[in-house]
C-alpha cells in the first residue's frame, strides 16, 4: 500500500474487495479554512482508499476536526477541492454529504436524547423506505436489530438515548451510518469514552466494515490506537499536512515526532514514590451521591488524600467522577457519607461552604461552569474572591484592586490575553485553563480537585498545566486529578484510584501500575 | 330540562370559549416544538380577528362561501405578522422574548389591529356573516351531550380535526419526527441533514396562522363583531401560551386544557344567568390564578420528567459557532 | 451569500451608531406605511414632533406621559438584566397605586398635612406592595423553577380585577360612599390635599414623580455597575452555572431583583396617584387602560436595559404617546402609536444583531485571501 493511482474515472468507481483496489475513495486537495482569529486548515491534502482504515493523526488544534467537518458538509472550505471516487464534489450542507454516502460519528454525539434508538437512526433519512410519510416503527426496529447483529453492535432499538451508556450511544451513531449504507465513515476520537476493551471491539467492527469495501477515516491523537487499527496514517500539525505514512512500518516515536515536530520522549510514569507526611487534607468516608437520573452515581466511596499528594482518579467518563468532584466542591449534595477537609466536616451541597473550607475546583467544563464567558478576564479572575475585604469596600466593588488581582494572575500564570477586559470566551483553551488554574491557586486552597485538566490543549499547554499542578503539590496542597488520559495520570499521580460504576475498583501505587492493569479495573475486572 | 341546567350550559360554553384557545395553543405548540417561543400570540389573534371580520364585510356571497375565505384571510394575516418574528429570531438570532412582546404591541389592540380596523371602519359595521351552530345529525337535543358535542359551529368541529392532525403529525410522521428533533437538539438535526431554519420558519408561520384563526373565532363566532383595543380577545393569547406548557407540549392535552379554561371564563356569565351571585371579579380572575397554580405543579414535576419543554426552546441556533 | 459571524470585540461607537441607525430605518419604514395608507408622512411626523415636544406646553405633557413608563421601564430593565423576564410591572404598578392611596387616605384621616411626609409614605407603601406582588413570581421561580413570564403576566390580570373590585364591587376603604351619586356611580375617594405632589418649573412643568424617577435611575445604575450586588447579577445573567460554582446565592438574588423591580414599578403607581389622578381609578378607563407596564418593556428593550438610557427613551416614547393622544382623529389613526412602537423595536432588535455579529459576504466555496485577511 502506498501512493494512489492516477485518477481514472471508470476504474475508481465502486467498492472492491480489500487490498485489491488502490482506488481513492476520498481525495481532499489544497483545503484551506479560516475562522475569526484562527487558520484551522492551511493547504491540507490527503486521500483515503476504498477498503482502507485511514487515520488522521494530530494533536488537539491540528485541524483534524475542521477537515472532517468540511468533508461532511458542516463547514465550507475557503479554498481547495474534494473528490469522491474520482468525481469532484461540492457540499453545501450536511445533507449533501449524507446523500453522497459520507457519515461521521462525532466526539460529541449528535443524538436526540429523549428519542429512542430507532428514531435516532431513522432521523432525517430521506431515502426512507419508499419515501414513506409515516414512521413505521416495527420495520425500522427490525432493520436496526439486523444491523446490530451483523456488525456486533448490541443495543436495544426501543431504548431511549438517555437510558444508554456512552459506549452504547456510540454504537447508535455507527448504526446510523450503517442504516444509511454509508460508504465512507469518519470516526472522530471514538475511544475517548471507551474502556480499552471496548476500544478493541470497536477496532474489529471498523476492520469488518473496511473489509466489506467501506472506507473508514479514523481521527485520533492517540498513537498506539492509530497503529493498532489503521492501514495508513496522515499526520496533521498546526493546520498543515506533515506526511502520510504506512501504519505498519511507522513506529510510535516516529509518529510522535511527526505529530509534534520534534523528537519526544514518551511520557514516563513516576518511578519513585515521593515522601509525604501522613497528614490527611481530605477524608472521604462512605460517600454516596445521587446522579441526574436518580441512580447512585457515587456508591459508598471512601478514600483519603494527604497534604502534598497527587491522587489520580482514572476511569472512563460516566463512572461517577463528575459527581464525585461535584460533591467535594459543594455543587452536589451527597445522600450519605462524610467529607472532611483538614479534619473539619463539611455538610455538602453548598459551593460557598466548600470554598471557605479551602476546596478549589477546576471543572471539566471550563467555559460553561468555571467561567462566565461574556464577562471580562478580570471579572472571572475575582469571581470567587470579590466579596473579600481586600477586593471590596462594603457593598461597593473596589475596581482597581480587582484589576490588580487579575493582573497578578495573568502575569504569574502566563495567561495570554489582549487585555484584562477581554471577554473570557475569546481566550484559547490553554489560556482559559491557565486562568482558571491561576485563580484557584491564588486562593491558597487546601484541596484542589481538577477534572480533565488538559482536554483539548496542545502539547505546550499540557506541559505547563502539569508543571503548575506539581507545583501546587509541592506547596502542600492535596491534589485530585480526574482524567481519562491514562498517560497523564501515570505521569502526575502518586497514587491511582480507578473508578468503575461509582465505586473505587482499585487503588494502585503509581510506579506499580501498568496500563493493562488499570484498563482491566476500568472495565470492571478484578485485579490479578 | 337537563339541557338548560347550569352544568350543561357551562360545558357547552366551555367548548365554545375554549375553541379560540385551542387554535392558538395548537399553533404555539407547533412553534415551540421547533424551538421558537412566540409571545406575540395575543397580537396575532387580535389582528386575525380584525382581518377576518373585514373579509366578511368585503366579500359578497353566502355564509358558506364567505366564512371559509374569512378564516383563510385571518390565518394568512396571522402568519404574515409571525413572519417578522421568525425573521428576527431565526435568521437574525434576536431575543425571542423581546421580539414576541414587540409583536404583541405591534399587531395588537393598540397597534396594527386597531390601525387596520380604524382605516376600514370596522367598528361601525354590524356582523355581515357569522358562524352559526350546526345541528349535527339532528342530535343537538340529546340529553347532556347534545348541546355540548352536536350543536356547535363549524369552527369548533374543525378545531377537533386540527387537534387530531397535529397529534398525528408530531407523533407519527417523518416530518413530525424531524421537527421534534429540531426543537430538542438542533445541532443533531442539522448534522442529520435537516434544515433547521426551514422547519422553524414553517412552524412559526403555522403558529401565526392558527393564532389568526383563533382570533377570528371571536369576531366571527363568539362576539360576533369587532371593537378596537384589547377587549375582544382579552388575554386569551397569553392563556394559550400557558396552555402549551401545561399540556406538556402535547396536542391532545391542549384540547383538554382549552376547554377547562373556556369553562372558567364562561362561568361568570352562566352563573349570573342562573341567579347565582359570586363577585364577578373573583370569577374573572380565576382562570389566571388557575394557570399559575397548574404551572407551578407542572414545573416541579417536569424537572423530573424527561417529557417537557423542547430542550432548545428560546435559544437561537447557529451552525458555525465555534 | 451572507453569513453572520460573531464579533470578537465590540467597538464603542457601534453601540451608539446602531441604535441611531435603527431609529432612522424605523422612521423610514413608518413613512412608507403612512404613505401607503393615505396619510402624508412628512406632515404626520411634523405634527407629532410639535405635539410631543416643540408645541406650547407639549413637553410638559410629554413628561406626564413619560413618568409612568420611566418607572415601568426601569422596573423591566432591572429584572431583564438578570434574564428575569418580569412582565408584571403593569400589575405591580396597580398594587403600588393601591398601597399609596391607602396610606394617603389613612394619613389624611389622621389630619396630616405635610406634603413631604405624604410623598415619602406613599412611595414607601407603594414600593412595599409592588415588591410583594413581584415576589410571587419571584418565589415561584426561585423555589419551584416556574416560568416567571407567565406567572407575572397572569398576575397583571389578577391585579386589574383586584383594582376593579376595590372600587366597583365592594365597600372597601378606598371607595367613596359619601354621596348618593358616588354610591350609584362607583369611584374612589379623593386624596387629601396634602397628598398632591408638587411640580417644578413654569414653562416646562416637571412632575415630582419624574424627578424621583431620575433619582431611582441613578440609584439603579450605581447598584448594577458599582456594587457587589450588581457584579453577582452580571455573573448570574451570563452563566447561572458559573455563579453557583463560584458560591453565589442565586435564589436570593432572584428574590432580590424581583423585589427591586416590583418596588420601582410600585413607585410608578404612587406617582400616578400623587402626581396626576389624585384618586384610585379602578375603572377600565383608568389605570388599566394605559398599558404602562408593557410600554415600559418596550422602553427598557430600546434602552438596552441601561437605567440612564431608559430615562432618555422614556421621554422619547412619552412624546410619541402624547402626540398620539393629542392628534387622535381622522388624520392620526389610533393604532399608529402601537405600530410605531413595534416597528422601532423591531428595527432596534435587528440593529442589535449588528452589534453582536458582523455580516460577511462570501462567494460560495471560496473567499479571496485579502477579504478573509480583513475579516480575521
Amino acid at each position: 500500500m502506498g501512493d494512489s493511482t492516477p485518477a481514472n474515472t471508470e476504474e475508481t468507481r465502486g467498492a472492491g474487495p480489500a487490498g485489491a483496489s488502490l482506488a481513492a475513495a476520498v481525495r481532499m486537495h489544497g483545503i484551506t479554512k479560516r475562522f475569526p482569529g484562527v487558520l484551522a486548515n492551511d493547504d491540507v491534502s490527503f486521500e483515503a482508499s476504498v477498503g482502507e482504515v485511514h487515520a488522521l493523526l494530530g494533536e488537539n488544534g491540528a485541524g483534524k476536526t475542521t477537515l472532517s467537518n468540511i468533508l461532511t458538509g458542516l463547514y465550507r472550505q475557503d479554498e481547495g477541492d474534494v473528490e469522491l471516487y474520482g468525481e469532484p464534489v461540492r457540499f453545501h450542507s450536511p445533507r449533501d454529504a449524507l446523500d453522497a454516502g459520507i457519515c461521521m460519528v462525532h466526539q460529541h454525539f449528535r443524538l436526540v436524547s429523549p428519542f429512542s434508538v430507532a428514531e435516532n437512526v431513522v432521523l432525517g433519512d430521506h431515502r426512507a423506505e419508499g419515501r414513506s410519510f409515516f414512521v413505521r416503527e416495527r420495520t425500522i426496529e427490525r432493520r436496526v436489530a439486523e444491523l446490530s447483529e451483523r456488525y456486533g453492535l448490541a443495543v436495544d432499538p426501543r431504548a431511549r438515548i438517555w437510558q444508554l451508556s456512552v459506549g452504547e450511544q456510540q454504537r447508535v451513531e455507527i448504526l446510523k451510518a450503517l442504516y444509511r449504507e454509508a460508504r465512507i465513515l469518519i470516526m472522530d476520537e471514538p475511544t475517548a469514552v471507551l474502556t480499552p476493551q471496548e476500544a478493541v471491539a470497536l477496532f474489529s467492527t471498523l476492520r469488518a466494515m473496511a473489509d466489506e469495501g467501506k472506507t473508514v477515516i479514523f481521527i485520533s491523537h492517540k498513537l498506539n490506537e492509530v497503529k493498532a487499527v489503521a492501514d495508513r496514517v496522515t499526520v496533521l500539525r498546526a493546520g498543515r499536512t506533515v506526511e502520510t505514512v504506512d501504519a505498519e512500518t511507522a513506529t510510535l516515536r516516529s509518529l510522535a515526532a511527526l505529530m509534534v515536530g520534534r523528537d519526544v520522549q514518551e511520557a514516563r510514569p513516576l518511578e519513585e514514590a515521593r515522601h509525604l507526611a501522613d497528614v490527611y487534607a481530605l477524608e472521604i468516608e462512605g460517600l454516596t451521591v445521587v446522579g441526574d437520573r436518580g441512580e447512585a452515581a457515587v456508591d459508598d466511596v471512601s478514600f483519603v488524600v494527604r497534604e502534598g499528594e497527587i491522587v489520580g482518579v482514572a476511569g472512563v467518563a460516566g463512572n461517577g467522577q463528575r459527581e464525585l468532584a461535584e460533591a467535594i466542591s459543594g455543587m452536589r449534595s451527597p445522600r450519605s457519607g462524610s467529607i472532611r477537609v483538614a479534619g473539619r466536616a463539611i455538610e455538602g451541597g453548598d459551593p460557598r461552604e466548600a470554598i471557605l473550607a479551602g476546596v478549589a475546583h477546576v471543572p471539566e467544563d471550563r467555559l460553561g461552569t468555571g467561567l462566565a464567558p461574556s464577562l471580562s478576564v478580570t471579572s472571572n479572575a475575582v469571581i470567587k474572591t470579590y466579596r473579600r475585604r481586600s477586593l471590596s469596600r462594603g457593598p461597593l466593588l473596589a475596581l482597581r484592586r480587582m484589576r490588580d488581582a487579575a493582573l497578578r494572575i495573568i502575569t504569574r500564570y502566563d495567561v495570554k490575553t489582549p487585555s484584562p477586559e477581554t471577554p473570557a470566551r475569546n481566550l484559547s483553551g490553554g489560556n482559559l485553563q491557565k486562568l482558571v488554574l491561576g485563580r484557584e491557586f491564588e486562593d491558597e486552597p487546601l484541596v484542589l480537585v481538577v477534572a480533565q485538566p488538559t482536554r483539548g490543549l496542545d502539547v505546550g499547554a499540557i506541559e505547563t498545566v502539569h508543571t503548575y499542578l506539581r507545583g501546587e503539590a509541592e506547596k502542600g496542597v492535596a491534589v485530585i486529578v480526574m482524567s481519562e488520559d491514562l498517560d497523564e495520570i501515570r505521569a502526575l499521580a502518586d497514587r491511582i484510584l480507578v473508578m468503575y460504576e461509582g465505586a473505587v475498583a482499585g487503588e494502585l501505587r503509581a510506579g506499580a501500575a501498568s496500563i493493562e492493569e488499570i484498563g482491566l479495573l476500568m472495565a470492571g475486572g478484578e485485579r490479578s | 330540562m337537563i339541557n338548560d341546567s347550569l352544568l350543561v350550559v357551562v360545558l357547552t360554553q366551555a367548548v365554545l370559549y375554549g375553541t379560540p384557545l385551542l387554535y392558538a395553543s395548537l399553533g404555539e405548540l407547533l412553534a415551540e416544538r421547533s424551538g421558537v417561543l412566540n409571545l406575540g400570540v395575543e397580537g396575532m389573534m387580535l389582528f386575525g380577528a380584525a382581518v377576518g371580520y373585514w373579509a366578511t364585510q368585503r366579500v359578497d356571497g353566502s355564509d358558506a362561501a364567505v366564512l371559509p375565505l374569512a378564516v383563510l384571510a385571518a390565518g394568512l394575516s396571522g402568519a404574515a405578522v409571525a413572519l417578522i418574528h421568525a425573521f428576527l429570531t431565526i435568521t437574525l438570532r434576536a431575543s425571542q422574548i423581546v421580539s414576541g412582546l414587540a409583536l404583541t404591541i405591534f399587531a395588537g389592540g393598540l397597534g396594527l389591529a386597531a390601525y387596520f380596523g380604524n382605516e376600514v371602519h370596522l367598528a361601525d359595521l354590524p356582523a355581515a356573516h357569522q358562524f352559526k351552530n350546526l345541528d349535527v345529525l339532528g342530535l343537538g337535543d340529546v340529553a347532556v351531550v347534545g348541546p355540548i358535542l352536536f350543536d356547535q359551529s363549524a369552527l369548533v368541529y374543525a378545531s377537533w380535526v386540527l387537534t387530531l392532525l397535529v397529534a398525528l403529525y408530531l407523533g407519527r410522521t417523518r416530518w413530525g419526527l424531524n421537527v421534534r428533533a429540531v426543537g430538542e437538539a438542533p445541532a443533531s438535526a442539522d448534522a442529520m441533514g435537516i434544515n433547521v431554519s426551514l422547519y422553524r420558519y414553517v412552524h412559526v408561520l403555522l403558529g401565526g396562522a392558527f393564532a389568526g384563526v383563533g382570533g377570528a373565532c371571536y369576531s366571527l363566532l363568539i362576539a360576533p363583531g369587532w371593537v378596537a383595543g384589547d377587549t375582544l380577545v382579552n388575554g386569551a393569547g397569553w392563556i394559550a401560551i400557558a396552555l402549551v406548557i401545561f399540556a406538556f407540549w402535547r396536542a391532545e392535552l391542549c384540547l383538554v386544557g382549552a376547554y377547562l379554561f373556556g369553562g372558567l371564563s364562561a362561568l361568570p356569565f352562566a352563573l349570573q344567568a342562573h341567579d347565582v351571585t359570586v363577585t364577578p371579579e373573583f370569577l374573572n380572575a380565576l382562570p389566571y390564578v388557575m394557570t399559575i397554580v397548574v404551572l407551578v405543579l407542572v414545573s416541579t414535576a417536569f424537572a423530573r420528567r424527561r417529557l417537557g419543554a423542547p430542550a432548545s426552546l428560546g435559544i437561537p441556533y447557529a451552525r458555525e459557532e465555534r | 451569500m451572507i453569513r453572520l459571524e460573531r464579533r470578537l470585540s465590540q467597538p464603542w461607537w457601534l453601540s451608539l451608531l446602531v441604535p441611531i441607525g435603527s431609529l432612522v430605518v424605523a422612521f423610514a419604514i413608518m413613512a412608507v406605511v403612512l404613505a401607503v395608507s393615505g396619510h402624508a408622512p412628512g406632515s404626520t411626523f411634523r405634527n407629532m414632533i410639535e405635539a410631543g415636544f416643540t408645541g406650547n406646553g407639549a413637553f410638559s405633557a410629554t413628561l406626564i406621559s413619560a413618568t409612568p413608563i420611566l418607572f415601568t421601564g426601569l422596573a423591566a430593565a432591572a429584572a431583564f438584566r438578570m434574564n428575569l423576564f418580569n412582565i408584571g410591572a403593569e400589575g405591580q404598578l396597580y398594587l403600588g397605586a393601591i398601597g399609596a392611596s391607602w396610606i394617603a387616605l389613612r394619613l389624611g384621616d389622621h389630619g396630616v398635612t405635610s406634603t413631604p411626609l405624604f410623598v415619602v409614605a406613599m412611595c414607601v407603601a407603594a414600593a412595599f406592595l409592588g415588591a410583594l406582588w413581584a415576589l410571587i413570581p419571584g418565589v415561584l421561580k426561585a423555589f419551584a423553577n416556574t416560568n416567571e413570564i407567565i406567572t407575572s403576566l397572569m398576575l397583571n390580570y389578577v391585579a386589574g380585577y383586584l383594582l376593579t373590585y376595590l372600587i366597583f364591587d365592594s365597600a372597601s376603604y378606598w371607595r367613596d360612599v359619601s354621596t348618593l351619586q358616588a354610591r350609584a356611580f362607583p369611584q374612589g375617594k379623593p386624596m387629601p390635599t396634602g397628598a398632591e405632589w408638587p411640580t417644578f418649573g413654569s414653562s416646562v412643568v416637571v412632575p415630582l414623580g419624574f424627578a424621583i424617577g431620575l433619582l431611582v435611575a441613578a440609584g439603579l445604575w450605581v447598584l448594577y455597575s458599582r456594587t457587589r450586588f450588581g457584579f453577582e447579577v452580571r455573573v448570574i445573567a451570563d452563566s447561572p452555572r458559573a455563579a453557583r460554582y463560584a458560591g453565589m446565592r442565586t435564589r436570593r438574588k432572584i428574590l432580590a431583583v424581583m423585589a427591586v423591580s416590583g418596588a420601582v414599578a410600585g413607585i410608578g403607581g404612587a406617582s400616578q396617584i400623587g402626581d396626576f389622578s389624585h384618586v384610585l381609578d379602578g375603572s377600565p378607563q383608568g389605570l388599566q387602560a394605559a398599558a404602562f407596564g408593557y410600554t415600559g418593556i418596550v422602553v427598557a428593550a430600546l434602552a438596552r436595559y441601561n437605567p440612564i438610557a431608559v430615562c432618555v427613551v422614556a421621554v422619547l416614547i412619552g412624546g410619541l404617546l402624547n402626540a398620539g393622544f393629542t392628534l387622535q382623529g381622522v388624520d392620526f389613526p389610533s393604532g399608529l402609536v402601537g405600530v410605531m412602537q413595534g416597528i422601532i423595536l423591531f428595527c432596534a432588535l435587528g440593529g442589535e444583531v449588528l452589534i453582536r455579529y458582523r455580516l460577511r459576504v462570501t462567494r460560495r466555496g471560496r473567499a479571496h485571501a485579502d477579504a478573509a485577511e480583513a475579516a480575521a
